[in-house]
């Protein structure tokens, strides 16, 4: 593999935010104000991000499947393979 | 890995969510605008997005792929709102150890410092494919942008990344 | 470094609509696995997965065609860095289910050297068959695959150019049990 890829990897390695950031997102999330837009505009809005939320969530979906599927006829189609190739090696 | 899809009830586990999830958000937010502070900031305005949000979510698998998709935005909103973008000039980016030494422990940061002198697209590109592991397609999907962008950006900034380090004597060709 | 590379996918139905052939109860091979593959794709998955099949690919293609007749794919695949971690017991718990009426074995292969086996079954239920397991073993290998519904061979040997697919060959005398 790249040197230059595995470097990347290792310097983009996933790290923690500080100790007391949980704490401070639910204190957070204890305070936050009422929402005072009109009813009809907070449901429009929340049915926009739904939507576009679900659309998109939907693709990701279609596409994890589709990775399952091939994997599953790659890795099917290579025992066949083998067992094809046993089978032209033990005949004369 | 897919994960094993679980159903999110309603009133679900917010803070295990949170758990999960934390390490992930606040990295694509610092590797992106390489500013601690202000990546604690964006990545508690996430979390508190996907609070107010909580009853739209499917799945567990759905909470990562929204909270990632809204990291993502946020970001890329934060740094277009910044007066001036992270500029470092090569000569402040900290000298290799020496020539031809295979563990550089300063490398680590270079690459972070050099990534941040990335235009927006491109940076985000790289922190998604690198950090998160997605493939083109799930990039492309996630910033909403072609699939050939997404590759174009990637192979133009591994060249870019590669010629500097190589120039400032971190690794040979 | 152990590398384990699983990859997972159970649909979000529950287990009683799954339609797989086989009863597998092989989870414990998955903890000895370096690398271990767990697939269940029941029929609404595969119809799914179908749609964002490429059809200009000429390998999804071949794929989209032949999961049209499928029921659902079914693949239990472990591969292993030290020689025994399967035993008997697990190799027999596949083949006693392979010895109801409806199952035939069409081919078997075993190669003494390399320790190697592999075999072919299909399910026939009023002359169609309905589905087909492949079951191949090896010093440091355990792998059954159960793709369910109107699977032919023909179809199999459809995807012959596309992964490596050989034409498969029935074997001359087909053995009933």
């Amino acid at each position: 593999m790249d040197w230059l890829e595995d470097e990347l990897r290792q310097a983009l390695r996933r790290k923690d935010p500080s100790p007391d950031f949980e704490a401070r997102v639910m204190a957070a999330a204890r305070r936050r104000p009422v929402l005072t837009m009109p009813r009809w505009l907070a449901a429009a809005a929340a049915l926009l991000v739904i939507t576009s939320a679900g659309l998109g969530y939907r693709y990701h979906r279609g596409q994890a499947a589709k990775a399952q599927v091939m994997t599953a006829m790659r890795l099917t189609g290579s025992k066949l393979s083998r067992i094809q190739m046993q089978i032209k090696a033990a005949r004369p | 890995m897919t994960e094993l899809e679980t159903v999110v009830q309603p009133g679900c586990d917010f803070a295990a969510l949170m758990r999960e999830h934390r390490a992930m958000v606040f990295s694509v937010v610092y590797h992106f605008l390489h500013d601690r502070d202000t990546a604690e900031e964006i990545a508690q305005d996430v979390f508190l997005s996907l609070h107010r949000n909580l009853r739209a979510i499917q799945s567990a698998a759905h909470a990562g792929f929204w909270l990632r998709k809204v990291a993502v935005q946020r970001s890329i909103d934060a740094s277009r709102k910044r007066m001036r973008r992270p500029q470092v000039a090569l000569e402040d980016v900290a000298e290799p150890v020496a020539r031809g030494v295979p563990a550089d422990p300063m490398l680590g940061e270079t690459l972070r410092r050099l990534i941040a002198t990335l235009p927006e697209t491109p940076r985000m590109v790289i922190v998604l494919r690198y950090q998160e592991d997605l493939d083109p397609t799930e990039i492309a999907n996630l910033m909403a942008i072609p699939v050939s962008t997404v590759k174009s950006h990637l192979q133009r900034s591994l060249a870019l990344l590669r010629e500097k380090l190589v120039r400032r004597g971190v690794r040979e060709e | 470094m152990r590398i384990v590379r699983t990859v997972t996918l159970a649909c979000a139905v529950a287990a009683a609509l799954w339609a797989q052939q086989l009863k597998l109860n092989l989870d414990h091979l998955a903890g000895k696995a370096s690398d271990s593959v767990d697939v269940s794709l029941n029929n609404s998955m595969l119809q799914f997965a179908a749609k964002f099949l490429d059809g200009k690919d000429p390998d999804e293609a071949a794929v989209k065609r032949l999961i049209a007749g499928i029921d659902g794919i079914y693949i239990r695949s472990y591969e292993f860095k030290q020689d025994g971690a399967w035993s008997q017991a697990d190799l027999d718990q596949v083949r006693n289910q392979l010895k109801a009426p409806d199952w035939s074995r069409i081919l078997g292969i075993k190669s003494a050297e390399e320790g190697d086996s592999a075999e072919v079954h299909v399910c026939n239920q009023n002359g169609k068959i309905t589905g087909v397991v492949i079951l191949v073993t090896g010093a440091k290998e355990f792998t059954v695959a159960n793709i369910v519904g109107a699977v032919s061979l023909e179809s199999l040997a459809d995807l012959g150019g596309h992964f490596g697919l050989p034409r498969l060959e029935q074997q001359k005398g087909t053995k009933k049990r």
